[in-house]
């Protein structure tokens, strides 16, 4: 049994299915950018931080959009030597549209590496750094930590129903030790150590009792032999005070806290949330110092002295781009210039963060010791730093998941219809045009995303 | 696209010319993001015009639409209506909020 | 043969006759389970469907025994308590929650409330009305042999019944299913259980990630529903020869293809505030139990409500639809009269897709929209009133004059017409934003759409059944236990929904687990159907209150009723799949739409022969014509003879 007009068009709408089927896909594809595109639209006109405009890596996003074209025109390609029967050059074409899609997607996930490493620190006067986290010799990050020490005390506790928040020591206790776990003494004497037998032992006993007692929560007391060091990552923690910490699933640890400084290398000031930006808390004594401050006045006045020559009728306050220069310092080196240095050129700052992902390039920047009480949120260049980037990521991923599903079928066609080039090529021209449409449709979202995301 | 020998050669002579042109239009999108027009919005709006106008390239030569059947049209029309509505709708509802910035006394000066 | 053997086609013919041996060798597995047929996917999607409208039924009836009685432990408790396995699972899914007593809180009503919600919509009705009946009879109907892409066609169920899969996780995770309502709005959605060791313990990462894979399903639904009314229409079947449950398919195929996608959008985004901890939805200074969240904020609540909405307004329409498609059948068929204006009920149905997109932020009306949005979305609001007002009068006047069969699917159609009345007109002030003011979140709009979905769609679903089980199974459901499962639906259904509008209008709010009953000054007002329900429990020796928390009682009593009502439709259904009456003919309604024209049940590949379309789909009681219906297929009175060409037909093989 043969569905009718698979291969050949029906005569009174001129088309053949899989045709209809492609468009209203797209169609569909049309409707599903379009809701991506006016969520960006709402978030950049209720924003409430300056709208990060040649940010990302417009080098990289320029060769990606070639290199996109170039696979459309090969796709093309594919398909009139497919209708010509010159099947070799139209094997070669679809291996190029694929290749393609393959530098394409490398391009995407350099460009996503270098942001997963470089991180922003938000001041609570509401200026940014940006910056990186100091490795260490090996050339490991070492991660912002909590850190606690003279813990003895632990408490866990169990909800009697299963709930979303249990205590979890291996996932949330014992990683978080410094050196090894010692042993712990139980409310009974008992000396034990702890991992995921004895808990579970331990945790039965425990909701016996509770359940006995008619409570709805089993608590486990822990006293550790001798007292331990912890360090543990902010979004592990769910709270913490001078003496107390209780980690996300729950369990509590008394002990003393000993540091929750951040240190981070920093590459950018960015002072545009600052009333007066040359008073901004990064140039506090604790922190970049008077030296900075200084080159960061200099350059902000620069570009304002420039700005005012360039355009003197303008309202220097309205536009963006000054504020990104005169606002938004650089440092690229890990000592302030000297007073009077030369300033790079208006774009050279801009192009991109200079050391994303180039691990020699770490020396380069001042290093600063962050109190707790002066930062308010921190966040490496992913969803979670702002609404920019999260609509960045969500665009491109959602983008890059096409490129791939998209030359993921081209490929199918170029490695699996073999046969039926040689016996039905104009099935398979059929087959091969909708997959073009289907991989048209990506450059054309590129087309509207690339500038969208890097430039404007 | 046509199926006979001379119109297939003569498309794919503008399939790369349309590619050039794809890639010139390109590059002068990126040089004019950096020229600073009288406000950021203007820039806005020749990048996108800019865009439009490859992505109308895109569709109508090499997704063929210069010639499809009118069934495609129609549904396109409708599609492109659509995505109008909520790009406009979504601006509108946002620009057009019952209690405004100011609505309010400022409170600092009382 | 007819004219229809003239147009023979014989190549098609004999891949015809193949298949239909290669298909008796067809294991179980790829007929039953990973079929292809059109058929085959209709009745998965419709069991489907059917259980999930059950399960929804049983989390409201949990939900209604806590309004009307809040505190009480839940009846019967013991007994579940008693059985092996289903104790099991009951405790995981619901007892876990309860009070030590056995009683309902506020946090398993919310569960059961955004359950009840998210399952009828998007698991029941829409995979019932439009999956089901628009697989199973579209293709028929307009005489082509399966959908345009049959394993696309596959590839949708099993996204769906992944999703389905998804959806009853979301039960047994850590935290239990969501608690936010079907609408899940931010940042309360984004917000609640933040502080989840792991998220996969969180309901709401599975109900996200349930939506997208329900959606995806949908797309590949509407796609080939589209593409296959486009291309594969039969010979002679143009467009205004198509019936209307057809036209009505073809539209909601492209409001799901349409309005679906920012609804994925939607769920994407939400997914990422959940999954990366980004502030799509989040606005700057967010706090939750006294402490500022760990998030950038900047983010806006209204965007996932304008892209939720831009969808559940559509969606509603796809949730009517279907209804209208089946009734365009059912009506006419059974009241042996042409449907009424059938072109103007086409050009509604087109103008109603359109306008549904227009209308959405009519939800919205309280989230501080200016007066500009406002009077138009009241406008657009109220314009759309009008084709729903012409298809609901179209079918009513296709009655008029007939001589009508009350079997059972005429009774529930019959019923349908006043209850969506109701739900109709009961609607018509919401579209007012001066009125929603005062009726937004209250039970008056829980009983206005109620009224248009449950005694509404779900009649006009039984109603389908009833009509199209002989058709599927080769059998009749019996009509006695029809009447039995007909008149205590619509008693039940007005009672639980009736008193709603009341309630409602007195200032009941939506989504209270304890039925008013802390909130002295709604409930304690009196009105003549309190009092009249004082005295009626009166006379039975019963202590009812005469205040609005009376009208609790009488809509659970009405529950149950509606409960009871099922049964035998339950037991019908199963039973007569085996030992109902046998349908002799093909045709036993004696209904003039291709869909009769095949052999019962229909074979893989449908038709015997090469149906034509040679004119209109309502073509009954014709003066001057020997029988009170003129098939599509028959290109002269009374040919093809039907049966004559089925022995023929199996004589050929
Ligand atoms: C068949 C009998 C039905 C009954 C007795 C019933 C009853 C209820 C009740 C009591 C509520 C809760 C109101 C509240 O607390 O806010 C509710 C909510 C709801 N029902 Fe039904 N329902 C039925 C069928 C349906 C059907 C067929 C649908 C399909 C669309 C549906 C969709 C909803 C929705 C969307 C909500 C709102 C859930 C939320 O608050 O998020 N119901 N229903
Ligand atoms: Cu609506």
């Amino acid at each position: 049994m043969d569905i009718p007009y698979t291969v050949h068009a029906r005569p009174d709408t001129g088309l053949y299915n899989a045709k209809i089927g492609i468009w209203l896909f797209l169609a569909s594809e049309v409707m599903l950018f379009g809701g991506l595109f006016s969520a960006y639209i709402f978030l950049r006109v209720g924003a409430d931080y300056p709208w990060p405009v040649h940010d990302l890596d417009v080098k990289l996003g320029f060769i990606n959009t070639v290199v996109l074209i170039a696979s459309s025109v090969t796709v093309l390609m594919a398909l009139a030597m497919l209708k010509l029967r010159k099947f070799g050059w139209y094997k070669i074409n679809m291996a190029l549209t694929v290749l393609c899609a393959g530098v394409f997607m490398f391009n995407k996930t350099l460009e996503y590496k270098a942001k997963f490493a470089h991180y922003a620190v938000r001041l609570t006067d509401g200026t940014m750094l940006t910056g990186h986290m100091p490795k260490d010799k090996d050339g490991n990050t070492i991660h912002y930590q909590v850190k606690f020490d003279g813990v003895t005390e632990l408490t866990l506790s169990v909800p009697l129903k299963h709930t979303a928040v249990t205590a979890d020591p291996v996932g949330y206790v014992l990683p978080f030790i410094e050196g090894t776990a010692p042993k712990f003494k139980t409310e009974s004497g008992q000396e034990i150590t702890l991992d995921e037998a004895s808990f579970e032992t331990l945790s039965a006993e425990a909701v016996k009792k509770a359940k006995a007692e008619n409570k709805g929560t089993a608590s486990i007391k822990l006293v550790a032999t001798a007292p331990i060091k912890l360090a543990a990552k902010p979004s592990e923690i769910f709270a913490y005070t001078d003496t107390t910490i209780t980690f996300r699933d729950g369990t509590t640890a008394t002990g003393k806290l000993t540091d929750d400084k951040m240190t981070f290398e920093v590459d950018g000031v960015d002072a545009r949330g600052v009333a007066q930006s040359e008073k901004s808390l990064a140039f506090d004594h604790r922190y970049l110092g008077e030296a900075w401050q200084k080159a960061f006045v200099e350059n902000r006045d620069h570009h304002i002295a420039k700005f005012e020559t360039d355009y003197p009728t303008r309202d220097k306050s309205r536009s963006a781009t000054l504020q990104k220069e005169s606002l938004f310092f650089k440092l690229n080196s890990a000592e302030p210039p000297a007073a009077g240095a030369p300033h790079g050129d208006a774009h050279g700052a801009e192009a991109h963060a200079p050391a994303e992902g180039h691990g020699e390039a770490h020396a380069h920047h001042p290093t600063v010791v962050l109190e707790k009480k002066d930062f308010t949120f921190f966040s490496n260049f992913t969803p979670k730093l702002n609404t920019y980037y999260a609509i960045y990521f969500t665009l491109t991923g959602l983008h890059g998941l096409h490129v791939v599903a998209g030359a993921g079928v081209l490929l199918y066609f170029l490695v699996f219809d073999g046969k039926r080039m040689r016996q039905d090529p104009e099935h398979l021209a059929n087959r091969v045009e909708v997959g073009g449409l289907f991989w048209h449709f990506v450059d054309l979202v590129w087309i509207f995303l690339f500038p969208l995301l890097y430039l404007l | 696209m046509a199926d006979n020998v001379e119109a297939i050669q003569k498309s794919i002579k503008w399939y790369f010319i349309i590619g050039g042109l794809l890639i010139i239009l390109s590059g002068a999108t990126v040089g004019l993001s950096y020229v600073e027009l009288p406000t950021h919005s203007l820039n806005i709006l020749v990048g996108m015009i800019l865009a439009t106008i490859k992505a109308s390239m895109v569709a109508l030569i090499f997704m063929h639409l210069s010639h499809e059947r009118s069934l495609i049209y129609k549904m396109l029309a409708f599609t492109a209506a659509l995505a109008i509505v909520l790009f406009t709708l979504f601006i509108l509802a946002h620009e057009d909020p019952l209690v405004f910035p100011g609505f309010y006394a400022p409170v600092e000066q009382q | 043969m007819s004219a229809a053997a003239t147009t023979h086609d014989h190549a098609h013919d004999h891949s015809h006759d193949d298949h239909a041996h290669g298909h008796h060798e067809q294991s179980f597995i790829w007929k039953y389970l990973f079929s292809s047929d059109h058929k085959t996917i209709g009745i998965q999607y419709g069991i489907t469907g059917l259980l999930f409208l059950l399960f929804g039924f049983f989390l409201m009836l949990l939900m209604r025994w806590s309004i009307a009685y809040p505190g009480v432990p839940v009846p019967a408790l013991e007994l579940i308590r008693q059985l092996p396995v289903i104790n099991g699972v009951f405790d995981s899914m619901f007892g876990r929650w309860m009070n030590a007593d056995g009683s309902l809180n506020g946090e398993l009503y919310n569960m059961l409330g955004a359950m009840h919600g998210t399952i009828m919509v998007f698991f029941g009705i829409v995979p019932l009305g439009f999956a089901a009946f628009g697989n199973f009879v579209m293709p028929l109907q307009i005489g082509t042999i399966d959908m345009a892409f049959p394993r696309l066609n596959m590839a949708s169920y099993w996204l769906f019944f992944i999703s389905c899969v998804l959806m009853m996780t979301s039960f047994f995770v850590g935290t239990g299913p969501v608690q936010t309502g079907w609408t899940m709005y931010s940042p309360l959605a984004s917000t609640m259980n933040i502080g989840v060791t792991s998220v996969w313990d969180h309901g709401h990462t599975w109900w996200l990630s349930a939506m997208v894979f329900n959606i995806s399903a949908s797309l590949l639904g509407s796609v080939n529903f589209i593409a296959t009314l486009i291309n594969l229409r039969t010979k002679g079947m143009t467009w205004m020869k198509m019936p209307f449950f057809c036209w009505a398919m073809f539209v909601i195929g492209f409001l799901l293809l349409l309005a679906f996608p920012p609804l994925e959008v939607a769920s994407i985004l939400q997914l990422s505030d959940r999954l990366f901890g980004s502030s799509f939805y989040l606005p700057t200074g967010l706090m939750e139990g006294g402490k500022h969240l760990d998030i950038s904020g900047g983010g806006s609540p209204l965007l996932y409500q304008h892209l939720f909405w831009f969808l559940a307004h559509p969606e509603v329409y796809v949730l009517i639809l279907p209804a209208f498609a089946i009734l365009t059948e059912v009506i006419p068929c059974n009241a042996r009269r042409p449907l009424w204006g059938y072109k103007s009920m086409v050009y509604s149905v087109l103008t109603l897709g359109f306008l549904s997109f227009l209308v959405w932020a009519h939800h919205m009306y309280l989230t501080g929209m200016g007066t500009m949005m406002s009077t138009y979305f009241q406008i657009t609001t109220v314009l759309i009133s009008v084709p729903s007002v012409v298809l609901l009068t179209c079918l009513m006047v296709s009655l008029w004059g007939g001589s009508i069969r009350f079997n059972t699917q005429m009774l529930f159609a019959s019923a349908f017409l006043p209850m969506f009345g109701i739900g109709g007109l009961t609607g018509l002030p919401l579209a007012f934003s001066f009125i929603d003011l005062a009726m937004h979140d209250t039970y008056y709009v829980i009983g206005h759409f109620h009224y248009v979905v449950a005694p509404g769609t779900i009649f006009a679903l039984f109603a389908g059944i009833y009509h199209w089980f002989p058709k599927v199974t080769g059998r009749f459901m019996n009509d006695k236990l029809g009447k039995l499962h007909f008149w205590p639906s619509l008693i039940g259904m007005n009672l639980v929904f009736g008193p709603m509008l009341i309630q409602g209008m007195a200032g009941f709010h939506r989504r209270w687990y304890d039925g008013g009953k802390y909130f002295e000054n709604t409930s304690s007002m009196s009105h003549w159907t309190t009092t009249l329900t004082h005295k009626i429990g009166a006379f039975f020796g019963l202590n009812i209150p005469d205040n609005m928390l009376s009208l609790n009682i009488v809509m659970s009593v009405g529950a149950f009723i509606l409960a009871l009502g099922q049964v035998p439709f339950i037991f019908n259904f199963w039973y007569s799949i085996k030992g109902g009456k046998k349908a002799t003919s093909d045709n036993p309604w004696d209904a003039t739409t291709l869909d009769w024209a095949t052999p019962t049940p229909p074979p893989h590949g449908n038709f015997l022969f090469d149906p034509v379309a040679h004119r209109g789909p309502y073509e009954y009681s014709l003066p001057g014509h020997n029988t009170d219906f003129y098939p599509q297929w028959e290109s002269e009175p009374g040919k093809p003879d039907l049966k004559a060409l089925a022995e023929k037909a199996q004589a050929h093989h």
